[in-house]
């Protein structure tokens, strides 16, 4: 089952340096990780398992037998069924059955609303797309693109309970109506989010109710900002002005988002989009802009910064005030810093110093009061005119700490909860929310899951997604967007506006229907009071032009000392830092298949969460044998014998990582635990959100109960619940945290080296400063210039390739002179946020394979998002760069899975698309088995119609469960196959996005025809090629950055894709193999401050040779 | 000890088996010559019974509908829509035409209005299932406003609908069968104003409207195109009519 081994060349001298590694195991390099990475497919994925063994020759053939005789008896399948065609009865205006038809409508966050455009087929959203046409707009994260999902979701809430026990609607309306009657003092919990429709009904209610008072709560917003900016004030950072960028341990192009990103990607591409002409001309590094991160642990934000630097949490305010301090902030001495730091810090201070006003200091959410205010005064003192601090209509509403006061006083008769939070669940364990709930007669929740909180509440309303409900949101900096319903609440749901509506009113329900819309709708056309023609405009653009008011910082800077004294944590005394997680955010996305299955960016873990512990922490606690000794030595006999009986670890289905118990304070959670590279030492990072319910025995979380699920089938017996670990002290970081170890191991489901592609230079790093290659200085211009040249690509061999590109008259195959498709990938702005990943999967019908099946390597992701990290011999061993690099199929001109392919189910198109006949293909997987990229995946089983999810369910084949019907097909493409048990599928570059542009095109040359002699019409080649840059994939319409172009490689220079190729930046996967691929990517360009690179020697040198 | 049974009998189980054999041959035959091998379960020729027995060629050819006014997006989309009843009713409504008609009993259920009064009826609507004709494979996406806006005619997939009483399905549209035509599309373009014109016919149209090869794109320079072959291959150049071959084309 060994692949081919290809001899890849020697990697350059001068490349020799620097270490690359993906995993623990790698970079370990045991004799066990060899033998995985040779394999096609992770062990026992191209064997059968156990279970598969069952199914004996024996009976199988028994069962074809019986089939077959069946089928003969029946020879019903012989004859053509009859099927129907069912139009519509009074036909909707505008619908074209299988066009799609795109709605402008927006995704409220506690970040700032997302604009977007939605896909909607025949009336059911089937993607999300960011609104282009909004100036704010800034792309898409994971999160929004799987939002989508949750609309489908089976398990979704769809019935009124009642303490618990499912009542009806009418039940529900009658006790509405007499809490609107006479709801005693009434408190309304929200989310983060601001609405001014919101804002404008609870300004409502508090005249009707006087008394009634509206809170705030998400459990990851503490709004420690808010300290140093004023309550309901945000900071809005332009970074299109930002030259230099102090992060302190804030993750803003990650999880702890502040708005528009969009200004640093194009700062970081240093004038190179100029003008919104992308690729006018090569990164010029005077305008680039420079980051630095403080972190504790790495983020995709760090691992973008130029340089890092790893400090524990507690210790990042100390290394801010130092900075503070050298830029003349009046602060109180901070504590001792190492000669590293020292240098890190005066530099950096002299560096921000010196861009003055195009400075910025931005601090992270988990960090505290005093940090907010620190960065405020820096920024004050800098003068610096990127940061803008706004008032959101927030600040009304009063926060957490204030409700619970009032729950405790028992000052609250009637609570309504539209949060999407799971207060129950994810409060502060001191808090005892559950127990505080008892104390308020009425609570009534509104939520799309049936969770804890509505399972503890009295009454529990299914709502509305925001994708079936009226209602209206703001960006980070305040422009105004409407959300419009795509589709009726497919279970009836009510939305937040309905439900606030009707305690306006009689407390009756106006939901809408096919006639009449809901009271969401007046409401929103209340607020923003337009006339019915500039209704429909605002409509269709999805947002009305408004902007939030600039507002003074309130917060004091002088109080910062208090706050930043933290506890130095040891190894017997370990931080814990609580994190959001890449997959279910604070807990609201447990349901969320793709999210769920999309590997965290940074670890690869999938379906689960784990702790993180530093390598060096990991061997201080005895857990770094278990978590990379994939080889263990045993003694037998009183010997080191190495080929002892292999432990139940390793990669793929085997691998399991060990169990540690962590202690804090009273509470305590066994949970597995993984070592993280470029994670500071004696730190313990915990995701939230995961282990929201169990039925298989794991500690933590709550007992799953049939009779009452609080998690769907999707959540079920996933990951650990950190939260009850967390108080309200100790929300974002903890101190003191012991571990020990627990004799036990848990599977967990790692993607690090499923389909590892290896080969030379793969992703490719360059400097703005001199980098020293073996004692020769490398100028910025000559890296530019070698970046075509590393790994060897210089001395690649002539084409040896016995398929010419050819036919037999010596026409070219690939002959197409109306479009030549192609893409290039830029990792100089790619983060490696999988939104590009999950937006893949919507668009595309990429099956959902489930936790046992991605350990197997069976994910289905058509982008495969590798992650490395580099470190140079001299740098810093525990602070690797890391650099994310996409990988889909790159579609190459001489395609080696092309002429293995038995059945031609895989072959070029004209115009250089490696395209898939999914109906023609036989399953021999000898293409994935020849494609040097690694990018082609196997449906090992009908993952589409049998529900993967349930246990031993795709084995049993015809008898098993089906998902037909459950709703998620609702969500499919109608215009991509959905592909069967057995055949191969891959990246085509969205090809039905270009077959409808190109359709489309000759439909704008008949347009033009009419009322001419058709035969005296001449349309050329020219006219039949779509305009330029007017069709873009899945991928590149989802990324934030604009990594991704795509376009035609005809239309020369004026194609961005094309300019993106001519840049010096530009090469070619694998090059030296001779495929000629279509998709290329660009070199990553680092911009490391002179002064530091003597400390930061990791800076500019991860090129990636994988051995 | 005698034989038990006599000499003939050795092959009387081969015989009967054979009897046998040939009988349940010849009966399975006759069910498969008139179960499968009469028009209405072969595609070609298929001619299912629909809800209402809508015909074309009164529609067509005796009112001179055009297609577009019931198959309303051909020219936009992928799908030839099969018009929503709401289509039907524009001329079969209450007090128009036919409308007391028992055929359109159909029609009226899916409208929930009742013939008699032309009140509404208040119950649910009991929506129109034609039953589908022409069928193709799920995975190939045929697309119809590709074809209709280049100057292929509804008339080379669907035959002559205008003469049909009962729709049935003309051409196989069998993969070869489209790829027939992607090889060699002149043999069936035709001027964009005629594509809809059912009654077209090459030459007749050659010889009233004069169509003069000024660019010797087919045969000599000048010369008047005669047949539909010519002035295929005159309309392919012209309109840059490259049909594809490759699978992306169809299969995605």
């Amino acid at each position: 089952m060994s692949k081919r081994v290809w001899n890849h060349p020697e990697v350059p001298a001068e490349e020799r340096d620097v270490l690359v590694w993906r995993s623990a195991g790698e970079l370990d390099g045991s004799a066990m990780f060899r033998e995985h990475l040779e394999r096609e497919f992770p062990e026992k994925n191209g064997e059968l398992t156990e279970e598969e063994r069952e199914l004996s020759r024996r009976s199988f053939v028994k069962l074809m037998g019986a089939s077959s005789a069946l089928a003969g008896l029946g020879l019903a399948s012989c004859r053509r069924p009859e099927s129907y065609i069912v139009p519509y009865t009074n036909a909707p205006e505008w619908v074209i059955p299988g066009k799609p038809l795109y709605y402008a409508s927006a995704r409220p966050t506690a970040a700032g609303g997302v604009p977007l455009l939605v896909t909607t087929f025949e009336g059911r959203p089937t993607l999300v797309a960011p609104n282009e046409d909004h100036p704010d707009s800034s792309g898409t994260d994971a999160f929004t693109q799987a939002s989508i999902l949750d609309l489908y979701d089976p398990d979704r809430s769809k019935d009124f309970l009642k303490a618990g026990k499912v009542t009806s609607k009418a039940d529900f309306e009658a006790a509405l109506k007499e809490s609107a009657a006479k709801p005693g003092k009434i408190g309304f919990v929200f989310g983060e989010d601001d609405s001014p429709t919101r804002a404008r009904l609870v300004g409502e209610l508090k005249k009707k109710f006087p008394g009634a008072k509206a809170y705030r709560y998400e459990a990851l917003e503490a709004n420690r900002a808010e300290a140093a900016l004023g309550k309901g004030n945000r900071l809005v950072v332009d970074f299109s002005k930002a030259d230099r960028i102090l992060s302190l341990d804030c993750d803003f192009l990650g999880l702890d988002e502040t708005g528009e990103s969009k200004g640093y990607f194009e700062r970081r591409q240093g004038g190179s989009h100029a003008d919104g002409k992308l690729y006018s001309k090569e990164v010029a590094p005077e305008e680039m802009n420079r980051h630095y991160q403080v972190e504790a642990a790495y983020t995709l934000t760090g691992g973008m910064a130029d340089h890092r630097l790893r400090v524990t949490a507690g210790r990042v305010a100390q290394i801010a005030s130092a900075i503070a301090a050298e830029l003349g902030v009046s602060v109180p001495a901070s504590g001792e810093l190492s000669e590293k730091e020292k240098l890190w810090v005066a530099e950096c201070a002299k560096d921000l110093q010196a861009a003055g006003g195009n400075a910025v200091v931005l601090a992270g959410k988990r960090q505290s009061a005093g940090l907010h205010q620190l960065a405020a005064a820096i920024n004050a003192k800098l003068g610096s005119a990127c940061a803008k601090i706004v008032a959101t209509g927030r600040g009304e509403f009063a926060d957490f700490a204030e409700l619970v006061a009032d729950m405790e006083a028992g000052a609250l008769q009637t609570l309504v909860f539209a949060t999407p939070a799971n207060p129950v669940f994810d409060a502060p364990a001191d808090v005892q929310f559950k127990e505080l709930l008892a104390k308020v007669p009425t609570t009534i929740h509104l939520g799309l899951r049936a969770d804890h909180t509505a399972r503890a509440c009295s009454w529990h309303v299914p709502a509305a997604h925001y994708l079936e409900s009226w209602g209206d949101t703001r960006t980070a900096s305040g422009s105004h967007l409407l959300v419009q319903p795509m589709i009726l609440p497919l279970h009836g749901g009510v939305g937040e506006l309905e439900l606030l509506s009707a305690f306006l009113g009689d407390g009756s329900l106006q939901l809408g229907d096919e006639q009449t819309p809901s009271a969401g709708y007046d409401a929103v056309r209340n607020t923003v009071q337009l006339q019915p023609a500039a209704w429909t405009e605002a409509l269709k653009n999805g947002y009305i032009d408004a902007s939030y008011a600039e507002a003074e910082a309130t917060g004091a800077t002088d109080q910062v000392a208090a706050s930043l004294q933290t506890p130095t944590p040891s190894k017997d005394a370990l931080e814990v830092i609580f994190a959001a997680d890449a997959s279910v955010w604070d807990g609201r996305f447990i349901n969320n298949s793709w999210l769920q299955e999309a590997p965290d960016p940074i670890s690869k873990l999938t379906w689960d969460n784990v702790a993180y512990v530093s390598p060096k922490t990991a061997e201080a606690l005895g857990i770094e044998p278990l978590t990379t000794e994939l080889e263990p030595e045993t003694k037998i006999f009183g010997k080191d014998v190495k080929n002892a009986p292999r432990p139940e670890q390793g990669e793929g289905e085997k691998a399991k990582a060990p169990m540690i118990e962590v202690k804090l304070g009273e509470a305590s959670l066994k949970i597995p635990v993984l070592v993280s590279f470029g994670q500071a030492d004696d730190t313990i990072v915990l995701p939230l959100g995961y282990g929201q319910g169990r039925d298989d025995g794991r500690s933590g979380g709550v007992v799953y109960d049939k009779a009452a699920p609080v998690v769907g089938q999707v959540g079920l017996n996933t990951g650990f619940d950190a939260y009850r670990l967390r108080t309200s002290q100790t929300d974002y970081l903890a101190s003191g945290a012991t571990i020990s170890m627990v004799f036990d191991r848990y599977p967990v489901a790692l993607t690090q080296e499923h389909h590892a592609m290896y080969g030379r230079a793969l992703a490719r790093e360059i400097s703005t400063d001199d980098i020293d290659v073996h004692h020769h200085h490398k100028s910025y211009e000559e890296q530019l210039k070698g970046v075509a040249k590393q790994g060897m690509d210089s001395h690649m061999p002539p084409n040896t390739s016995i398929y010419k590109p050819n036919d037999t008259e010596g026409k070219p195959l690939i002959s197409d002179d109306r479009h030549q498709w192609a893409m290039a990938i830029d990792l100089n702005v790619c983060t490696g946020c999988n939104s590009c990943l999950v937006a893949c999967q919507a668009e595309n019908n990429i099956p959902v394979v489930g936790k046992e099946q991605v350990a197997k390597g069976r994910e289905m992701h058509w982008i495969r998002m590798d992650r490395y990290y580099a470190v140079h011999k001299d740098g810093d061993q525990d602070n690797p760069e890391m650099i994310p690099q996409p990988v889909a199929c790159v579609q190459c001109e001489m395609a080696p899975c092309e002429t293995v392919c038995p059945v031609n189910a895989t072959v070029h198109t004209e115009e250089g698309l490696n395209a898939m006949a999914y109906n023609r293909c036989i399953g021999t997987r000898y293409c994935a088995n020849n494609c040097p990229y690694k990018a082609r995946r196997f449906n090992f089983f009908d993952y589409n119609k049998r529900n993967p999810l349930v246990p031993h369910n795709l084995n049993r084949g015809p008898w098993g469960k089906k998902q037909v019907g459950d709703g998620k097909h609702l969500q499919r493409n109608p215009n991509v196959s959905v592909r069967m048990r057995g055949v191969m599928e891959k990246c085509t570059y969205c090809v039905q996005r270009l077959e409808e542009a190109k359709i489309k095109q000759k439909q704008i040359q008949r347009k033009k025809a009419l009322g001419v002699d058709s035969t005296k019409m001449t349309v050329t080649a020219k006219d039949l090629r779509i305009p330029v840059d007017s069709v873009k994939v899945a991928c590149q319409s989802a990324c934030a950055s604009n990594a991704i172009t795509f376009g035609n490689l005809l239309d020369r220079k004026d194609a961005a894709v094309v300019r993106a190729k001519d840049s010096k930046r530009n090469y070619d996967l694998l090059n030296y193999i001779g495929t000629l691929p279509r998709t290329s990517y660009l070199a990553r360009v680092k911009n490391p401050n002179k002064e530091l690179t003597s400390i930061d020697k990791n800076v500019g040198r991860a090129t990636i040779h994988i051995h | 000890m005698a034989n038990f049974f006599p000499r003939w009998s050795n092959f009387m189980p081969l015989k009967l088996a054979i009897c046998a054999g040939a009988i349940a041959f010849g009966i399975a035959l006759t069910i498969a010559v008139y179960g499968y091998g009469i028009p209405h379960a072969q595609p070609v020729g298929y001619q299912p019974g629909q809800p209402i027995p809508y015909s074309h060629e009164i529609h067509v050819n005796q009112l001179g509908m055009d297609c577009r006014y019931c198959h309303s997006f051909v020219e936009h989309g992928a799908h030839a829509n099969v018009p929503s009843a709401n289509v039907c009713f524009n001329c079969h409504g209450p007090n128009k035409v036919k409308s007391d008609s028992p055929l359109l009993a159909p029609l009226y259920d899916a409208m929930a209005i009742d013939q008699e009064t032309g009140q509404s009826t208040g119950m649910e609507p009991k929506t129109l299932e034609w039953v589908r004709v022409h069928k193709i494979a799920d995975y190939a996406y045929f697309n119809h406003s590709a074809h209709v806006n280049r100057g292929v005619s509804c008339q080379s997939c669907h035959g002559e609908v205008d003469e049909m009483k009962k729709v049935y399905q003309a051409e196989d549209l069998t993969m070869g069968w489209c790829l027939d035509c992607h090889r060699s599309p002149e043999k069936h373009l035709r001027p964009m104003e005629e594509v809809f014109n059912l009654d077209y016919d090459a030459e007749e149209w050659l010889a009233q409207n004069e169509i003069v090869d000024s660019e010797g794109l087919v045969g000599e320079k000048g010369q008047r195109l005669t047949s539909q072959e010519e002035f295929g291959k005159f309309l392919k150049v012209h309109w840059d009519v490259q049909p594809k071959e490759s699978c992306a084309t169809c299969h995605r």
